[in-house]
């Protein structure tokens, strides 16, 4: 249970990332975003290594946190590795198999794939490892606060997420429970034949939907009680403020964006 | 023995840095046919041990042995399914597991998942629900229309229609009114009078199992920090104090009697009804000792 | 006798709730309650009791507007229930419910505690006094960062509480709050109880089946079939048997043993403690 607490969990060290404006995080993690997806040299990915592991360790948050990020999508980055290796056929072949036929330059682009897809992971964890919950649903507000012009309401949309966020993992604690009884009852999907899964599917499904729209509608009922109402004003505890600081942390990346297109 | 734990333990996430361990060194033995009480403060490691019984958890270090069944830490375990069929285990608000659209085909779904035949199924789901004192009309009703406190008699009897040899229940009768609690724990006791049933319920109010539970069970942070009668809780209830536990009145109003009236080596009655009974029959032995002139008892002492 | 407790209790201080004939229902045939009457005092502590499905939660839920209304008046600190007052009087009247895992909105207790207060509109300055304030009331000072996921039930149950007392709601009303608690879990929210009724600043209204809570307060209300069966006060309703059984209660052990003792000819008082039983029956004397 505890290990998926970890959705949406700040660990504070207080460091100088912590003290960020979130709406200054959220704009530097969506740059970072582009620009990994731009970096498609071996060059470029080394310097935004460079950046990545200095901001990271700055935080002095521990390793195996952003380990523990990225362990989740083990499985996808092997399958993505795989993938790659056997389907560009560059450079020399290193070994053969039939049709199958395995290439140096396979190879490299596999392991350039992962290590993309590693400092994504670890990188934008940084945002919810530095940011307290509330603070990051007020800089998700202020970043979608244009989407009022559309009739779009950015507190509807942070709302949401913030509530989704809350409930998921205990949603999940609760699916487990389920699970184990009706493995209790012979229902064990790890001892079935895989016909008779899908029917014991239905078995977990449907007590999980019932049991998460009475939270709902509890939910709904201890909001009201407290006064809550759609679109009404609200005042806030903690303010965002911009400082000099966040300006700086902005134009990093946007100084590692430039560099790494001129790479 | 119907259970029997060696040296057990168990930690979750064992292999990973957030290990945590959930139950240590636990020796454990449970008698067939015998109605146990589990009880311990909240994380002692009370719903981690009942899911060693019928093998949803296997332990970490050392052996469980529920019936023929032997499972032992680091060894490929037997085959779990017979076990569940034998071993039944009424999860927390049971009836949050149910799912088909009658009562009756809830109550067929264990059985009919250990390959017993549609027709035997219906029949133990009818004498599951007779044992669960539910009149058989509800078999056709959908199960959320039915009360919550025959949701959760029903939810039992669909564990119940597996024909288990052992039932383990994680506190039957949370959110319950007091006469449904009270109902509840007697038809659990006729379970295992009548039909020899080994029950095992962990429960957090331990006053209304008292009066049944042939043995107890104490956990603390994860160890066992008792084993043994409701007699042996009795003489020396201080033990609960030491597991967080409150002292439930049943059992200081018996210590305080038992000591004064010189009570220690009988069997505790822990019943408002017995205590009565009892000191009742005291007062009336002395008033008869009284009466005849033989000795003042009551007013020796003072 | 009911008319005559009302009355007792009544009058001495002015009503903070008041309903006329109020009755609700989704089906005219079969009403979940049916033409309510009642009136309690500011400062009082109601036990509302009855067995499950007799309309307890519905009521409460109605003096809120939590459910549509569907007959007869209601008027709570003054507002009438109208379509204009309902925010008037949602911020008088705070509710704890049953499952502390579904009253539990924010991702951290302090964001949970805010989320009323921000609602209300208040100021940083205010805001920041009341969390303090009503964490450390209720002890919880320390885990103002943790998320729902690492506090046990009876934490979570201090949380929702010090989230509505930081509102300041002159009625307070705990639909089954201790129901999902261990024991000593329990006899924490006891305490709470206790000190909110000696501040004097809060009606108190619970919906329990707990014998203990029941006796702590200053008067019950049972509900049967959706109307009210009984105005009383704690020790009439647990020495009238028919009256307990019709909902679904059980006296506390020492009513019990105290009953027990006297159908066996024995008369004592409810004992406060073993002691004191102990004690009188020890120099019992049958002649007295």
């Amino acid at each position: 249970m505890n290990e998926r607490l970890l959705l949406g969990r700040s660990i504070d060290t207080g460091s100088w990332v912590h003290k960020l404006d979130a709406r200054s995080k959220i704009t530097g993690m969506l740059l970072y975003v582009a620009i990994i997806l731009l970096s498609t040299s071996w060059r470029s990915i080394g310097l935004v290594a460079v950046f990545s592991i200095v901001v990271m360790a700055t935080t002095r948050i521990p390793l195996k946190y952003f380990i523990k990020a990225v362990k989740p999508l083990r499985y996808l980055m092997l399958f993505i590795f795989i993938v790659q290796a056997l389907s560009v056929k560059e450079g020399e072949v290193l070994w053969s198999l039939g049709s199958f036929s395995l290439h140096a330059g396979g190879l490299r682009m596999g392991a350039f794939s992962v290590i993309r897809m590693l400092f994504l992971l670890t990188f934008t964890a940084l945002l919810t490892f530095t940011t307290t919950p509330a603070k990051l649903n007020q800089g998700l507000e202020g970043v979608l606060a244009p989407l009022k012009k559309l009739r779009l309401s950015p507190d509807r949309i942070t709302l949401m997420i913030s509530i989704a966020l809350r409930f998921i993992p205990t949603i999940l604690d609760e699916a487990q429970i389920i699970l184990k009884a009706q493995a209790s009852r012979g229902a064990d999907l790890k001892e079935l034949p895989l016909k008779e899964k899908a029917r014991m599917l239905v078995s977990l499904l449907v007590p999980v939907i019932a049991s998460a729209f009475r939270r709902a509608q509890d939910l709904i009922y201890s909001m009201e009680a407290r006064g809550f109402r759609m679109d009404a004003p609200r005042s806030r505890y903690h303010r965002l403020r911009w400082g000099a600081a966040d300006t700086l942390f902005v134009a990093m990346f946007v100084v590692l964006g430039v560099a790494v297109v001129l790479l | 023995m119907a259970i029997q734990l060696q040296q057990v333990s168990y930690t979750y996430a064992d292999r990973s840095m957030w290990k945590q361990t959930a139950l240590h060194g636990i020796n454990l033995e449970i008698a067939e046919g015998s109605l146990t009480g589990i009880a311990g403060a909240t994380g002692s490691g009370k719903s981690t041990l009942l899911q060693l019984f019928n093998g949803i958890l296997k332990p970490t270090e050392g052996t469980v042995q529920v019936l023929d069944v032997t499972i032992t830490a680091g060894e490929k375990s037997p085959r779990l399914l017979p076990l569940r069929r034998r071993v039944g285990l009424v999860f927390q608000f049971p009836e949050q597991q149910m799912f088909e659209d009658t009562v009756e085909k809830d109550l067929c779904f264990g059985p009919l998942n250990f390959g017993v035949s549609l027709e035997e199924a219906k029949a133990r789901a009818r004498k599951s629900m007779t044992d669960m004192g539910l009149d058989l009309a509800l078999l056709e009703r959908n199960p959320f229309r039915l009360s919550g406190g025959q949701m959760r008699k029903a939810a039992i009897a669909s564990v119940l229609a597996m024909d288990p040899d052992i039932v383990v229940l994680d506190e039957p009768t949370a959110t319950l009114d007091p006469v449904s609690r009270a109902e509840l724990i007697a038809l659990l006791e006729r379970l295992c009078r009548e039909q020899g049933r080994t029950i095992i319920i962990v429960t957090h109010r331990m006053d209304e199992l008292l009066p049944y539970a042939d043995n107890w069970v104490l956990l603390k942070d994860g160890e066992l920090a008792f084993q043994g009668s409701g007699g042996e809780l009795a003489a020396d209830p201080a033990i609960l104090e030491r597991c967080g536990l409150r002292v439930p009145q049943s059992l200081r109003y018996w210590q305080a009697a038992a000591e004064r009236f010189g009570l220690s080596g009988e069997k505790p009655l822990l019943t408002a009804e017995g205590l009565a009974g009892r000191l009742a029959a005291l007062l009336e032995e002395r008033r008869t000792l009284n009466a005849s002139g033989t000795e003042e008892m009551g007013n020796g002492h003072e | 006798m009911n008319q005559a407790y009302n009355d007792r209790t009544a009058g001495e201080k002015p009503a903070v709730i008041a309903l006329e004939g109020v009755s609700f229902g989704y089906d005219p045939e079969h009403p979940i309650l049916h033409d309510i009457n009642v009136s309690i005092p500011q400062g009082q502590w109601v036990s509302i009791v009855g067995p499950n499905g007799c309309g307890k939660s519905t009521l409460v839920k109605l003096l809120n507007a939590l459910l549509p209304k569907s007959a007869g008046h209601i008027s709570v600190c003054g507002h009438t229930l109208q379509e204009e007052t309902v925010q008037s009087i949602r911020q008088c009247i705070g509710m704890v419910f049953q499952n502390p895992d579904n009253q539990f909105i924010g991702q951290t207790v302090e964001e949970d505690i805010l989320f009323g207060l921000e609602g209300q509109c208040l100021s940083y300055e205010e805001m920041k006094e009341r969390l303090e304030f009503y964490t450390g009331k209720l002890g919880i000072g320390h885990l103002l960062s943790k998320h729902p996921g690492e506090l046990s039930g009876g934490q979570k149950q201090r949380v929702a509480i010090a989230s509505i007392l930081a509102m300041k709601p002159g009625i307070v009303i705990f639909d089954e709050a201790s129901s999902m608690l261990d024991e000593g879990s329990r006899d924490e929210l006891m305490g709470i109880l206790r000190d909110m009724q000696a501040a004097g600043s809060y009606t108190i209204l619970l919906i329990t089946h707990d014998a203990d809570e029941i006796l702590a307060s200053d008067r019950v209300l049972a509900l049967h079939g959706g109307s009210i069966a009984a105005d009383v006060s704690p020790a009439e309703l647990f020495r009238d048997a028919e009256l307990l059984e019709k909902c679904h209660l059980r006296e506390p052990y020492t009513w019990q043993l105290a009953r027990e003792l006297e159908s066996r000819g024995i008369t004592v008082d409810v004992p406060a403690s073993e002691k004191e039983l102990i004690d009188t029956l020890w120099q019992y004397n049958y002649s007295k």
